[in-house]
Formats: structure tokens, C-alpha cells, sequence
């Protein structure tokens, strides 16, 4: 994933679509707020085991709190982007459009030989 | 761009962890933020627009219902009814936007939105104690009308002016500084000019924030295309 040159490397956390829609949709929260799983699951639309298990990979790389409280006696299941998870973001949005804007225009995966 | 599958690199086991150009990324990102806060947040153009309607239309009856008016063109009941129905479906536009767009959300902003919303019942509940104690000790009933349009819109006009505070928004602080003018206005013009200024400047400035609103939402769409 990394490469050696002028090009920012992109977080592989991040770079796979499912996660990043994931990322995308909670960043759209305002800070302090979270979110069930069936709501995000809904804005998203993903399969509730696809959402968890891409949600578990971003809860390992610290980009994501996962609260479980009960609510009327249900097990309820709270999301949030963490303070890195929303810099991850910036950041990767930021190295995307570096990317663009870089004049050979290359992708990081394509190291070259 | 991963055509070469024989080069050694990390198996990509799914379409989803294939790399994406930065494009894709980028166009990726712009769809399901669109989308989140298409879901997420409320869209004042329904309510501010069933709003307007209600106040044009249900005021609007009143006065043509008016005798000492240019009518009567209709009789009162019919004319209250009217304004009783538009008024019962802005409230339930009203509260399915809120309560929908803010459902499976917690923290500071459900928090302060439910507040909001509360505020808008306790508030003309205690319009209602005021203004039906004033007729009570006998204040006289023709100026009854006159202080229902004065004293509603200036609890509107404030309860706007703190919605745009809260959300910093201009065009709901514009349209609670105008309410404020159009209720000083109401209480001026006396009975039944007053409904034609709820009916014309109330109504007016809810649908003009509707059209303003509307077209906020175009051009945040059309910034967000250009990212």
C-alpha cells in the first residue's frame, strides 16, 4: 500500500468503499452525537453482517465507538466517529485530491517495480 | 488498474477491497454524504411551505368571513374550520420531519432540537393561559382578535429568531424579525385588516422563507457536485 514517493499514501483502513460510506455517514453526525445500527445500517444500506463487520475493523483501527446500552429493556447498539476517525477522513479526502492534482496522476497501489 | 492479478500483491479478496481511483473515492464520498444528510437532517422547505399555506389560506378565510370586512363571502364556522385543518397538518409536517430525521440519533443536537420543539408547545401553552386570563378579567372582546394575531405572532417571531440562533441559521432569524414586524403590523391595522396582514405578511414570509430555503439547497447540492 505504501509507496515511496511524492504521492500521499492512502489509509487502507478507509480505502474500501463499504468503510469509507461508513466513515462518510457517520462524519455526517454532528460531534458528540451517535447513532444506532439500524439507522446507519439504513443510511448506508448494507447487510447487517456486511455493516458489523466493516464496523469492527474501523472500532479496531480506533476510528469508530461502539456503545451497547439498553433502552426500555433492548439492547441497543450506538455509533460514533472517533476524533481520528474524522481526521482520518480529512485526511484521506485531502491525499485523494493530491492525487488528482499530481501530474503523472498515479495510483498508490501501482508501486512502481 | 489491477489487471495483473500475478503481481505478488495483497489478495483482494472481494470487489469492495479492490483499489478504487481517486475518483471513484471521491465520487463515493460525495453520494453517501448527500445521502446521510438527506436522512438526517430536517428539511425546512416542506414545513416552512405548509406553513405559509396555512396562514395565507386559514387567516385569509377569516378575513373574507369578516362582516365588517369587504364580505362576508363565507360563514365564520366554515372559515375556522379551515383554519383549524391547515393548521392540524402543519403541526403533523411539522413533528413527522422532526421526530423522523432525528430517529436513532443521540447526543447534543437531538437533545437541543427536541428542546426546540418542545418550546413551541409550552410556549403557546402559555399564550393561551395568558390571553384567555386577560378575556377572563374582563378585557373587552373586540380585542380579542387583536391580541390572539399580536401576541401569536410575537411568540412565533421569537421562537424563529431562536431556531436561526441554534442552528445559525439567517434565513430563520430573517423570517423572526419580519414575523415581528407583520404581528406589530396586525395589531395596528385593527380588526379584520389584522387577518389580512396574519393572511398576506405571516403567510407572505413563510413561503418566501420556503422559496429561500429551496433555493439554499439547490446551490449546496450543485457546491457539493463541484467538490
Amino acid at each position: 500500500m505504501t509507496i515511496d514517493g511524492l504521492l500521499p499514501p492512502l489509509d487502507p483502513v478507509i480505502h474500501a468503499q463499504p468503510r469509507l460510506r461508513v466513515t462518510v455517514a457517520l462524519a455526517a453526525l454532528d460531534e458528540g452525537d451517535q447513532i444506532t445500527f439500524p439507522r446507519l445500517q439504513e443510511i448506508v444500506s448494507m447487510t447487517a453482517g456486511n455493516l458489523s463487520t466493516h464496523l469492527r475493523k474501523l472500532e479496531d483501527a480506533g476510528y469508530v465507538t461502539v456503545t451497547k446500552a439498553h433502552r426500555h429493556r433492548t439492547p441497543v447498539t450506538y455509533l460514533s466517529l472517533t476524533r481520528s476517525g474524522r481526521r482520518a477522513l480529512e485526511d484521506y479526502t485531502a491525499a485523494l485530491r493530491a492525487l488528482l492534482t499530481a501530474p503523472e496522476h498515479q495510483l498508490p497501489q501501482e508501486s512502481s517495480p | 488498474m489491477t489487471t495483473d492479478g500475478s503481481s505478488g500483491e495483497t489478495v483482494r479478496t472481494a470487489d469492495e477491497e479492490r483499489a478504487w481511483s481517486p475518483e471513484e473515492s471521491l465520487a463515493v464520498i460525495r453520494a453517501q454524504h448527500v445521502e446521510a444528510i438527506r436522512r438526517l437532517s430536517v428539511d425546512p422547505v416542506p414545513i416552512l411551505g405548509m406553513w405559509g399555506v396555512a396562514w395565507l389560506c386559514g387567516f385569509g378565510a377569516l378575513y373574507l368571513a369578516s362582516a365588517e370586512g369587504p364580505g362576508p363571502f363565507l360563514p365564520t364556522w366554515a372559515a375556522g374550520l379551515v383554519l383549524g385543518l391547515l393548521f392540524a397538518a402543519a403541526i403533523a409536517v411539522s413533528v413527522i420531519q422532526g421526530v423522523g430525521r432525528s430517529h436513532g440519533v443521540e447526543g447534543p443536537s437531538r437533545r437541543a432540537a427536541a428542546m426546540y420543539g418542545w418550546s413551541w408547545t409550552l410556549a403557546f401553552a402559555g399564550l393561551f393561559a395568558i390571553n384567555l386570563g386577560l378575556i377572563h378579567q374582563g378585557m373587552p372582546t373586540r380585542l380579542a382578535p387583536l391580541l390572539w394575531s399580536g401576541s401569536s405572532l410575537l411568540v412565533v417571531g421569537l421562537l424563529y429568531l431562536a431556531g436561526g440562533i441554534i442552528w445559525s441559521d439567517r434565513v430563520q432569524y430573517g423570517l423572526g424579525v419580519w414575523t415581528l414586524v407583520a404581528g406589530a403590523a396586525s395589531v395596528s391595522a385593527g380588526v379584520p385588516a389584522n387577518f389580512a396582514v396574519l393572511s398576506l405578511a405571516g403567510g407572505g414570509g413563510f413561503l418566501v422563507a420556503a422559496a429561500l430555503g429551496y433555493a439554499r439547497a439547490v446551490r449546496a447540492r450543485r457546491a457539493q457536485v463541484q467538490l
